[in-house]
């Protein structure tokens, strides 16, 4: 069944959907936008390694990139034809992240392997 | 300081835990007739008062664990669980970090899908966020809790 919707559902869907997709890839493959140095409280453009022995954490630049990725295609969603967005599915707003969990309980498997 | 902020966090997660497993209990276990147990009550809450109390919590947890204690786990509690081996908890913390961004990012599709009046066409949707959300937010609990009882701040 097709409905009309408004923006905000096809952005609220859409930025759910991208975001996760996203955010798993940039988790996959290390793409972050930025790396945090917590030892001496300093940040880094993209990926690099630990400086001075330290440690180097992605988590905040994996949110970035999938921050600004899903809010770019979330808002260029918004602007599509209404006969394109009305055939959006709501359950992916659901059924996409929890394909996320189960993506992650499989990249992280080797945790529970050992 | 930290250990301030990390009660602070779990009792904003508690409230989290309880307002998240009243409104999944309302959607997937109804109650159909006037309620006269406690379990009965529990689950005849109107869910949709809860949803932007819901939301806030989730936020404001979410927040304070991932900026203000995050970096010091990484920096004093992740090692030395590395060094006793704990691999599956360090997994399961893992997860939770991943989760917890996962379930932000369905935020605004569960304010929408819960927005009054409810829609009745969405009501497979809503339940399937909220269910989502609430599995997400138990799983954080308990991974925290056990993580906070094998090494917590200051041991």
């Amino acid at each position: 069944m097709t409905v009309p919707r408004s923006s905000y559902s096809v952005f609220a869907i859409a930025f759910a959907v991208t975001f996760a997709v996203v955010y798993s890839i940039a988790v996959w493959k290390n793409y972050a936008l930025f790396t945090y140095h917590p030892a001496t409280n300093e940040f880094g453009l993209g990926v690099e390694k630990p400086r001075e022995g330290g440690l180097a954490m992605y988590w905040y630049g994996w949110m970035a990139t999938a921050g600004i990725a899903a809010s770019v295609a979330s808002l260029a969603a918004c602007y599509l034809p209404q006969r394109l967005t009305s055939r959006l599915w709501p359950g992916l707003s659901w059924a996409v992240p929890l394909a996320a969990l189960v993506f992650f309980a499989w990249l992280l498997k080797g945790y529970f392997l050992r | 300081m930290t250990t301030v902020l990390l009660i602070i966090h779990g009792l904003l997660a508690v409230a989290l835990l309880g307002a998240i497993t009243h409104q999944v209990a309302s959607v997937w276990l109804p109650a159909r007739k006037p309620a006269g147990s406690f379990v009965g009550r529990f689950r005849s809450v109107p869910g949709a008062s809860y949803t932007n109390a819901i939301i806030v919590l989730y936020v404001c947890t979410a927040a304070l664990g991932g900026i203000a204690i995050y970096p010091e786990f990484r920096l004093s509690v992740r090692p030395a669980l590395e060094q006793l081996g704990l691999w599956k908890a360090l997994g399961a913390f893992d997860l939770k970090e991943h989760f917890t961004v996962i379930g932000l990012a369905t935020l605004p599709a569960y304010w929408h899908f819960w927005r009054q009046p409810l829609s009745e066409q969405h009501a497979r949707t809503r339940a399937a966020l909220t269910a989502l959300l609430a599995f997400i937010v138990w799983w954080n609990f308990l991974v925290g809790h056990i993580l906070n009882d094998i090494r917590g701040f200051g041991s």
